[in-house]
């Protein structure tokens, strides 16, 4: 037995199919023709892309945004191989950041002593400074000064004088640290 | 040029008396050693030329002349182009203006023609040098002169550590090692 119903439904697929197929192209076919006649460029220029933007909330957007995600699928290194370092240092104002050291304050905190111990510049004083002949004149000069003193201690107590001397002329005196 | 003391150092401050006296008796005997020599090539010179042998006597009053013009043009010159004899050198000290400055060849002239008035005056003139206030003598007050030390102990300090860190410095051994 046949139910009478799907005779109908099969007779109903036999009409509807081809039409809905037909549909299609027609629908295809109107769209392209809309597309080709349509000024793209007239229709970007008619939106306002300020409004559009005003509308839209940026923080919200970055906050979906996973900057180290980002960070990671960036090559800084190709990046930085493309600054010309050279060209950014030329730009850069050295003076003003060297004025603001103090060179001196630098130098007064390093120890001497223990740098010419402890580093090659030891060596480079002991190979430049001429060996013997500069030992003994810094010998004889040092025996030379202490004498000086010896003698000078002498004088200033035969003398009673109380006030001590200047020990250099003013031009050689070193300048008074400032408060 | 003299520069302001370093810490830890005499240079700049006026000279004693011992070094200033050691610095005189090597330009002495430098002095009259190159004189003595130049007498010696004159005397060789007029023999080989003439035939004649020349005997200088140091009484007689031309050599006597030409000692005290050779001495003034030695220790003249010396202070007016350096402002320090070979002796001065030799012990580190040097002559500057009585402020400190650089002294003038004007000066150095000046010191060299009044320097034999510290002599003459049974040499009362040097000693200034044991009491003054700033160890000027008789010729530096007229030259408006002082001595001061051109040598930095400092760096004297700094080459005898040099020294002392090269010979405490362990010798490397090298060679296969054994086994």
């Amino acid at each position: 037995m046949v139910n009478p119903r799907d005779r109908l439904r099969s007779v109903g697929r036999r009409m509807t199919d081809p039409a809905e197929v037909l549909a299609q192209q027609v629908t295809e076919r109107v769209l392209d023709l809309v597309l080709s006649a349509l000024d793209v460029n007239e229709l970007a220029a008619r939106v306002d892309i300020n409004a559009m933007l005003g509308r839209v909330d940026v923080n919200t957007v970055l906050s979906k945004v996973d900057l180290n995600v980002f960070l990671d699928r960036v090559d800084l290194n190709a990046f930085l191989a493309r600054v010309d370092v050279n060209a950014l240092l030329t730009r850069v104002d050295i003076k003003p950041l060297l004025d603001r050291v103090d060179v001196n304050d630098v130098v007064g905190q390093i120890d001497m002593d223990a740098l010419v111990q402890r580093t090659d510049l030891g060596a480079v004083i002991a190979r430049s400074s001429g060996g013997m002949g500069t030992e003994a004149l810094d010998a004889v000069r040092s025996q030379a000064v202490g004498l000086d003193q010896f003698v000078d201690r002498w004088v200033q107590r035969l003398l009673r004088r109380k006030h001590p001397a200047p020990p250099a002329p003013s031009a050689l005196l070193p300048a008074q640290a400032e408060p | 040029m003299i520069t302001g003391p370093a810490p830890g150092s005499y240079q700049g401050h006026y000279a004693g008396s011992v070094s200033r006296f050691v610095a005189y008796v090597i330009d002495l005997v430098v002095s009259t050693g190159v004189f003595s020599l130049a007498l010696a090539g004159i005397s060789y010179g007029v023999h080989v030329v003439t035939g004649h042998s020349v005997s200088w006597n140091r009484s007689t009053p031309v050599v006597f002349v030409l000692f005290v013009l050779w001495e003034f043009v030695y220790f003249g010159y010396s202070w007016a182009v350096s402002g320090r004899t070979f002796g001065m050198a030799a012990l580190g000290i040097c002559v500057v203006g009585a402020d400190g400055s650089v002294a003038e060849p004007r000066r150095g002239v000046v010191r060299a023609l009044v320097f034999p008035l510290s002599f003459l005056l049974c040499g009362l003139g040097f000693l200034g040098i044991l009491v003054q206030r700033e160890h000027r003598a008789l010729h530096d007050l007229l030259a408006g002169t002082a001595v001061v030390y051109a040598w930095d102990a400092r760096a004297a300090r700094l080459r005898f550590l040099a020294r002392q860190a090269q010979l405490t410095e362990v010798p490397e051994i090298t060679g296969t090692p054994p086994g």
